[in-house]
């Protein structure tokens, strides 16, 4: 039995190289899906990133600014209730559209994938094996996607806070705030898919081989 | 522990997994009552006796029923069916009669709701996920009637991929899978993908993908269903070319009357169950006359 159980589970090593074969393969899919997830971070950690500075107007912008946004009627019109159920509105939007952004595009990209699980569980892959070998893939898809999305949402944020604010955009946000929408954007991004890719490839590595093969979706 | 001896003695082919099997049925079945013991010996001693036998095959009154919404369809009626080892048998039926369904039964990629099958005298029903999975990836060797190869994978990765599960080292593996390629008359193909071969080619494939663990039997669903009839039938001789140098069983669902010309052996299934068998020589008038080649 010992013997057995040695022979059967695949080390991560393998797993991984397994993995990283299969997005290889399909660069495309994978580029598509990366920069599905990017685009959704982007815009989340984007929206994050500019409520952050608008919401600090008040306290950490010099008199200078205040009074040049003043003057302008910016400062009032950002500073209205108006304004902030507006930003409200958006940050669920841009949640909204990551999580089905996100999730969508991973169960599409598992799902039409389910012949292929049957296929490998015909010869002889675990089901534990399958569900790492998704793991490997939608961490690696995540993390690469959420860290150019968040890179991106980031840099956007602070070109629109300079075109707006000036050199002072750089002061008003808060480092506190800002490592906390990366950190946010980040676990959201990630845990997003994985999600999305382990619960279709859990439920497909539970079937019987053939019901996976046969499935349409 | 006398029957557990005895039967250690009749079988001296026992794998790991049989071996393992012996522990499982005391975990599944209450050994509380009388009754209950004698029916198990009673069960050892048909086992034992059946070891004798060479089944490497052997499914037992199996029932299988598919809820479709309200409807329940009864695909398989207690089906008896045997197979001997290095036997080319030929599962033959009209559609809807079960076929598919007992074929994916002693493949062990479904289960039965009621009946027993024993593959290598194992019985499936007993075994674990982790030990389905260990008996798929070294005792079977399956063949599809659409392929099923990974269709972003070369043909070499294709045949790799279940020596990959059977943890094979990876140069072991690929000096394997393209002598597997050769055999099957795929050695310049080693590197194309699915979609750059014709059906023929990746059924060849799929053949040699089978063959990659020494399996002990070669499970084919209408292998032929999805070609053309020479293409078929290159196929149909490379299984019993398989059959005869490497000791294969082979057995195959199929409506293909090529299929007849080669197999030792046809069961006929009608509406759930076993209606008969012929052997190729009761067969060989009726080949003639219904193949029209």
């Amino acid at each position: 039995m010992r013997e057995m159980e040695q022979i059967i589970i695949l080390p991560y090593r393998k797993v991984l190289q397994i993995a990283w074969q299969g997005m290889r393969i399909r660069l495309l899919k994978t580029f598509l899906v990366t920069s599905c997830i990017a685009l959704a971070l982007a815009f989340l950690t984007f929206i994050m990133c500019s409520n952050g500075m608008v919401e600090q107007l008040g306290e950490r912008a010099s008199e200078q600014l205040q009074q040049r946004l003043a003057r302008e009627g910016l400062l009032e019109q950002l500073l209205s209730t108006e304004q902030r159920s507006q930003t409200a509105w958006m940050l669920g939007i841009a949640l909204m559209i990551s999580f089905a952004g996100i999730v969508n595009a991973m169960l599409i990209s598992v799902t039409e994938r389910f012949r292929e699980i049957g296929t490998m569980k015909c010869l002889g892959g675990l089901d534990s094996f399958i569900v790492k070998l998704y793991l490997a893939e939608s961490l690696f898809q995540g993390t690469v996607g959420t860290t150019i999305g968040i890179v991106v949402g980031v840099v956007l944020a602070y070109v629109e806070g300079l075109n707006r604010f000036g050199s002072e955009a750089f002061q008003l946000l808060p480092i506190v705030t800002l490592v906390q929408i990366l950190v946010i954007s980040f676990v959201a991004g990630v845990v997003l898919t994985v999600l999305g890719a382990l619960y279709p490839a859990w439920s497909a590595a539970k079937m019987e081989p053939v019901d996976a093969m046969r499935s349409e979706v | 522990m006398a029957k557990k001896k005895k039967k250690k003695k009749v079988s001296p082919v026992k794998n790991q997994v049989a071996e393992h099997v012996e522990q499982v049925p005391l975990e599944h079945e209450p050994s509380v009552a009388d009754d209950a013991i004698s029916e198990q010996e009673k069960i050892a001693e048909e086992e034992a006796e059946d070891l004798l036998a060479t089944n490497i095959v052997r499914a037992k009154d199996v029932h299988k029923i598919f809820k479709m919404g309200d409807e329940e369809v009864h695909a398989l009626k207690g089906v008896d069916f045997k197979v001997n080892r290095g036997e080319y048998v030929a599962l033959m039926g009209p559609s809807g009669s079960g076929k598919s369904t007992l074929f994916n039964m002693i493949g062990g990629l479904d289960k039965p709701n009621a009946g027993r099958v024993f593959i290598d005298e194992v019985d499936i029903a007993a075994l674990s996920t982790f030990e389905l999975a260990w008996l798929r990836c070294h005792k079977i060797g399956y063949i599809f009637q659409t392929f099923n190869l990974i269709p972003v994978a070369t043909a070499l990765d294709n045949v790799m991929l279940p020596m990959l599960f059977a943890d094979v080292q990876q140069s072991e593996a690929q000096d394997k899978a393209v002598e597997l390629l050769r055999k099957v008359g795929l050695g310049e193909r080693v590197f194309h993908k699915p979609v750059q071969m014709s059906g023929g080619q990746q059924q060849r494939v799929a053949v040699a993908r089978a063959l990659a663990n020494d399996p002990a039997i070669v499970l084919a669903d209408e292998p032929t269903g999805n070609l053309d009839s020479v293409t078929g039938r290159q196929i149909i001789e490379l299984l019993r070319e398989i059959n005869k140098t490497e000791g294969v069983t082979v057995i195959s669902a199929t409506h293909d009357y090529k299929m007849l010309t080669v197999c030792d052996r046809i069961a006929w299934l009608t509406d759930g169950a076993i209606e008969r068998y012929a052997s190729r020589d009761e067969l060989e008038i009726k080949e003639g006359s219904t193949d029209g080649e």
